[in-house]
């Protein structure tokens, strides 16, 4: 049949992804630690039947989600334990399904005194448990290394890790990311902590704005093309039909 | 359309945003007040094409995955519980406090509450109480006619009595510190009550052991900061706009389809 139809519709379709994308990231402009993701799409070649060379066709397909580890700009909040990370780590955090990984932190203590996220799961220590602290003992310090002190008393350390493959991980909601892959992290050395500090997205709201209305011309774009293709079967029926 | 709800959610999302920084604007100048933050968190992915899935047979694994987010979320609305500065009044029952700790209230229901805010006066029958009468604990009354009131830094009340020379010691007021104290919950009034996010209360004399001190004569003013307020305002409108630019846009892809020749 008709392949620019299909052609066509096959980028429709993913530039309709991509515009869900952008709206994902405009949505999350505002969340501390999130990532900026966008839309990898391919050409597909392929080769209709009876068709003289190889591949004439390329139709296109979206090939996966590439998200930008980039480091997200540090705002100052002055709470004790926002934490915002300088570098490629990520804090770890106990869940009930396992543990996942985060770059937002925005910390609090819960009732037993464990550093928690604002999802209330616990964050993890160098050595894999949670992380306490006795509030009576006065305000924590936490160093660029984690480590926490309560005057001269070191209360514990929080730990980072880095992965090789960042884009081995994935998204879970809430902020956290769920390592799938076979390989494991380690710890991250050259990631400092700034307490006192959060990490915003790293969301660039004028590339998406831009984004966002080249998906919407090209999908304009596109439909025309159809139309256009549209009006000539039309005018071939209408042609071809006519007696004399 | 994914693209639409998906920015219906950031339009919440950043409508919640300006509903807590206006509160914070609205109590700059209520006693002991500390500044909220609302905290976002992104929604669940829908997973298209699993990360490290594999594409092939001879074992080729997907190196990102096809995810794609369906929005934002409020995660919570924490509470700033830094300290607030220090304001002169000169009232003799105007206590701030300088560090971790706050006062008891006894409740008419019984129940006990917590302020941070120091604008304490005495009623008709000379208990220390707040502003809404509900009387501090423990309970200090201050006799009639007791001139030159004392409260010291560790929260002890003495007054000088008429018809005597030596100042007498009236009371003691005391603090209560919790684990967790972003995790009280709020009951209006500048009233807060022990949750199970907060832990109980653990009861104890200012200055000693880590509570904080008692300054007499001062309150502490709100810790919201009109600038970064502002700012975080104009950054919630413009979120807002981006948003609802994306709803206009799905809407017009849309039509664009809908109107295409058949």
């Amino acid at each position: 049949m008709d392949n620019t139809l299909y052609v066509s519709l096959s980028r429709q379709v993913t530039l309709r992804k991509e515009l869900d994308v952008v709206a994902n990231n405009i949505a999350n402009a505002d969340t501390a630690g999130f990532k900026v993701e966008s839309l990898m799409v391919a050409a597909d070649p392929k080769s209709p039947k009876g068709s003289p060379g190889a591949a004439p066709i390329q139709f296109n397909i979206d090939q996966g989600l590439a998200r930008d580890f980039s480091q997200g700009a540090l705002h100052q909040t002055g709470g004790t334990l926002d934490l915002g990370l300088r570098g490629d780590g990520f804090f770890q955090v106990q869940t009930a399904n396992g543990v996942r990984y985060t770059r937002d932190g925005r910390f609090s203590l819960n009732a037993q005194g464990q550093i928690v996220t604002a999802s209330g799961d616990p964050v993890l220590g160098d050595g894999g448990a949670p992380v306490s602290i006795d509030p009576t003992k006065g305000p924590p310090l936490i160093g660029a290394d984690g480590t926490i002190s309560q005057g001269a008393q070191t209360a514990g350390k929080i730990g980072v890790v880095r992965f090789a493959s960042p884009s081995a991980l994935k998204k879970d909601g809430g902020g956290y990311f769920d390592n799938v892959s076979n390989l494991g992290s380690q710890r991250a050395q050259d990631t400092k902590i700034e307490q006192g500090m959060v990490e915003s997205s790293n969301v660039n709201p004028i590339t998406q704005i831009n984004r966002m209305i080249e998906v919407s011309r090209a999908y304009e774009q596109i439909s025309n093309i159809m139309d256009g293709n549209g009006s000539l079967y039309e005018q071939a029926i209408q042609r071809l039909g006519r007696v004399n | 359309m994914r693209a639409l709800s998906t920015a219906a959610t950031g339009m919440a999302a950043q409508q919640l945003n300006v509903e807590v920084i206006s509160n914070n604007i609205a109590n700059m100048n209520t006693v002991g007040y500390k500044r909220q933050r609302a905290e976002f968190q992104d929604l669940l992915y829908q997973d298209q094409e699993q990360v490290g899935s594999q594409s092939d047979a001879s074992g080729t694994i997907v190196p990102t995955g096809l995810q794609i987010g369906s929005g934002v979320k409020a995660g919570s609305i924490y509470r700033i519980t830094q300290q607030g500065s220090m304001t002169q009044t000169g009232n003799p029952l105007d206590l701030a406090i300088q560090g971790a700790g706050y006062f008891q209230v006894q409740m008419p229901s019984g129940e006990t509450a917590y302020t941070r805010a120091g604008n304490l006066s005495v009623n008709n029958s000379g208990q220390i109480v707040t502003d809404q009468g509900y009387a501090v604990l423990p309970q200090i009354t201050i006799p009639s006619g007791a001139t030159n009131i004392v409260i010291s830094q560790s929260g002890l009340v003495q007054a000088t009595l008429p018809g005597q020379a030596a100042s007498q010691t009236l009371g003691q007021f005391q603090l209560a510190t919790f684990v967790n104290e972003a995790g009280l919950e709020g009951l209006g009034d500048n009233l807060w009550q022990v949750s199970g996010a907060s832990g109980p209360a653990v009861v104890g004399q200012p200055s000693v052991n880590g509570f904080g001190t008692l300054l007499q004569g001062y309150t502490e003013a709100s810790n919201v900061d009109a600038v970064s307020e502002v700012t975080s305002l104009i950054a919630a409108q413009r979120a807002y706009e981006m948003n609802s630019k994306v709803v206009t846009t799905a809407d017009q892809m849309l039509s664009t389809t809908v109107q295409a020749k058949s």
